[in-house]
């Protein structure tokens, strides 16, 4: 079959690969239909999260067709159109008991590296390096997904694929950054990141009673879309003084909570920003972490930052004197996808949450290596290209 | 840069730099060192399963499903009703053999001991009750003998040593009671070829053995 795989530090490749098949009870095939580049895919690309190798596939937000199931599977038939969440849950664990799936004990067969970093392996991730497991991903005709009865669900008649292809990952992990901040109601939210994820948060933040979001990003066409789709208001940080502008714009106080949907790779303007990039290139950190000071400096006294976009390993000048002394609640995590697609599928289906103009550059996987780069370079207005193998 | 002076002071400060690493160096190794007693190198390993203890030790008894899960890589033979032997191959192939008697002692607790090969060994694993209906926890202590003198001064290094392997048999256990399977990555497919797959294999080894139980 053919599948888009990592050739080294920004390099991709469309090449020949083995089909996946059966390996236990509870796997089952799937045969792509489409899936989508994500920003976290950057970070391997780019080689700032370690434990890629060659010839890795990448992809772990996918929709698709079962084709095949292991002995055990019982919730699931071959033919089955489904959505896949990206982190593996094995359901059988305390983590995957108390629905916190993307810290699930049994899903990362390789946890020495991620045990040593983090002092714990969370769960193991569909398509994301040997750190998270080793698991082949699903920029490619098929996928093995392991404990397919916990991870795969059924897509709901009349869903196109390039909208539901976002509940793998973009919008559990936009939910649930919505849902650390714990709204009761009339709240106003930033949102750092008009990207896939900060598009689904800034959304689940209005269903979840936010009376007011504020999406920050530096790219034009982002923001239009973000304020045109959603009705968000918005802060181009490249022009304005973020900190300056959200204190105004809540007449002193602050967001009420503040979410990160960026990343290691976040980008910023200025002398700091230079200083973070050079480190970081030269791998003397690990992570760029301009938008999460900014939301601990902006967040009200009180409040809550959310952070989802992912970050791996250390970062300098952290303002934890401004977190401590402002009393603010941080809140963090990979999503728990297999907790929150079922309800998010339903609000798909009635149009409570229409993620499908994310997919502004569908097209085969043959293209993918475009695809990447149009999506890295943010080129052509491209929010996220969606590989169709079969195409 | 030139005066005498300002060279046995860099000197000196070398020195000293080295000789603080060094010192901060072994400090760490031995830490990471198991006790030693009478001669036996003992390891306390343990994992915690979300199971109450009765599933636990059914899991043990339940003869279709043990043998089920053990069929990669052991088999199990009934001496007497409580006393069994285990026979595992070394997964990495080579015909390595692990020989071991295991002896029930009463409920919750087992014990072992392996004579024959390489590294004589003796373990125990208790059962506890973990609190906060947080299921069981399997404490396991294993003794050992390093061979060789050249081990015994510098201490178990290397993959083969059996903390590793009781860390990695305390994980395979969990995954086993909790979901019936071990998940294994090594037949995705990749675009890799023989020697880039043999060079990730090595990885995935690394990644695989040890770290915390």
């Amino acid at each position: 079959m053919r599948a888009l795989c990592w050739e080294g530090v920004g390099k991709l490749a469309v090449r020949d690969v083995p089909e996946p098949g059966i390996r236990a009870e509870g796997d089952i095939i799937v045969k792509v239909r489409a899936s989508s580049v994500c920003g976290s895919d950057l970070h391997l690309i780019n080689g700032y999260l370690p434990a890629m190798r060659e010839g890795d596939i990448l992809g772990h937000e996918f929709t698709g067709e079962v084709v095949e199931t292991g002995p055990g599977v019982q919730r699931l038939r071959v033919g089955d159109r489904v959505v896949v969440g990206s982190v593996v849950a094995c359901g059988g664990c305390w983590y995957c008991r108390t629905e916190q799936y993307s810290l699930c004990d049994n899903s990362n067969p390789q946890p020495v590296l991620t045990e040593k970093l983090w002092g714990h392996s969370p769960a193991g991730i569909l398509g994301y390096s040997h750190a998270a497991g080793g698991y082949s991903g699903s920029h490619a005709e098929y996928i093995r997904v392991p404990f397919g009865d916990v991870g795969a669900f059924k897509v709901p008649d009349g869903v196109a694929d390039d909208a539901v292809v976002f509940a793998s990952d973009a919008m559990p992990t936009g939910w649930m950054a919505a849902d650390f901040c714990a709204l009761k109601g009339g709240e106003v939210v930033a949102v750092w990141g008009a990207g896939g994820v900060g598009q689904m948060a800034a959304r689940s933040a209005q269903i979840l009673g936010a009376e007011r979001v504020i999406v920050i990003d530096r790219l034009p066409e982002r923001l239009a879309t973000a304020a045109d789709r959603l009705g968000v208001e918005t802060i181009n940080y490249a022009e304005t003084d973020v900190l300056e502008a959200l204190r105004e714009m809540t007449a002193g106080r602050g967001p009420d909570a503040c979410i990160e949907a960026v990343g290691m790779e976040s980008h910023d303007v200025g002398p700091i920003y230079a200083y973070d990039k050079a480190k970081q290139s030269a791998r003397l950190t690990t992570d760029r972490p301009t938008s999460v000071r900014q939301a601990i400096m902006a967040c009200r006294k009180g409040g809550t930052v959310s952070i989802v976009g992912v970050h791996g390993g250390l970062v300098d000048k952290f303002p934890l004197g401004a977190a401590m002394n402002k009393a603010l609640v941080l809140r963090m995590g990979q999503m728990h996808a297999q907790r929150y697609i079922p309800m998010l599928l339903d609000r798909l289906a009635v149009g409570e949450i229409d993620p499908g103009y994310l997919a502004t550059h569908p097209m085969s996987l043959e293209d993918g290596v475009r695809g990447y780069e149009l999506f890295e370079k943010k080129q052509d207005a491209c929010l996220r290209s969606v590989l169709h193998p079969a195409a | 840069m030139t005066s005498n002076a300002t060279r046995w002071a860099l000197l000196g400060a070398t020195t000293v730099t080295a000789l603080g690493a060094g010192r901060a160096v072994a400090r760490r190794r031995r830490r990471h060192q198991p006790d030693r007693q009478g001669g036996w190198y003992v390891v306390r390993r343990g994992v915690t399963v979300d199971r109450p203890m009765d599933a636990v030790i059914g899991f043990w008894t339940d003869r279709e499903r043990l043998d089920r899960a053990l069929a990669e890589w052991a088999t199990l033979e009934q001496l007497d009703d409580n006393r069994w032997r285990c026979v595992a191959s070394d997964p990495a192939g080579g015909g390595t053999e692990w020989r071991a008697e295991i002896t029930v002692d009463g409920p919750g607790r087992l014990s072992w001991r392996v004579d024959e090969g390489p590294v004589p060994q003796r373990g125990h694993v208790d059962l506890v009750s973990a609190p906060q209906d947080r299921g069981t926890e399997i404490r396991a202590e294993l003794r050992y003998r390093a061979g060789g003198l050249l081990r015994r001064v510098l201490g178990p290094v290397g993959g083969d040593e059996p903390d590793l392997g009781l860390r990695d048999a305390l994980r395979r256990i969990k995954s086993l009671v909790e979901t019936g399977q071990m998940i294994d990555t090594r037949h995705d497919p990749s675009g890799r070829d023989a020697t880039q797959e043999k060079a990730t294999d090595r990885v995935r080894e690394r990644l695989t053995t040890g770290g915390r139980a």
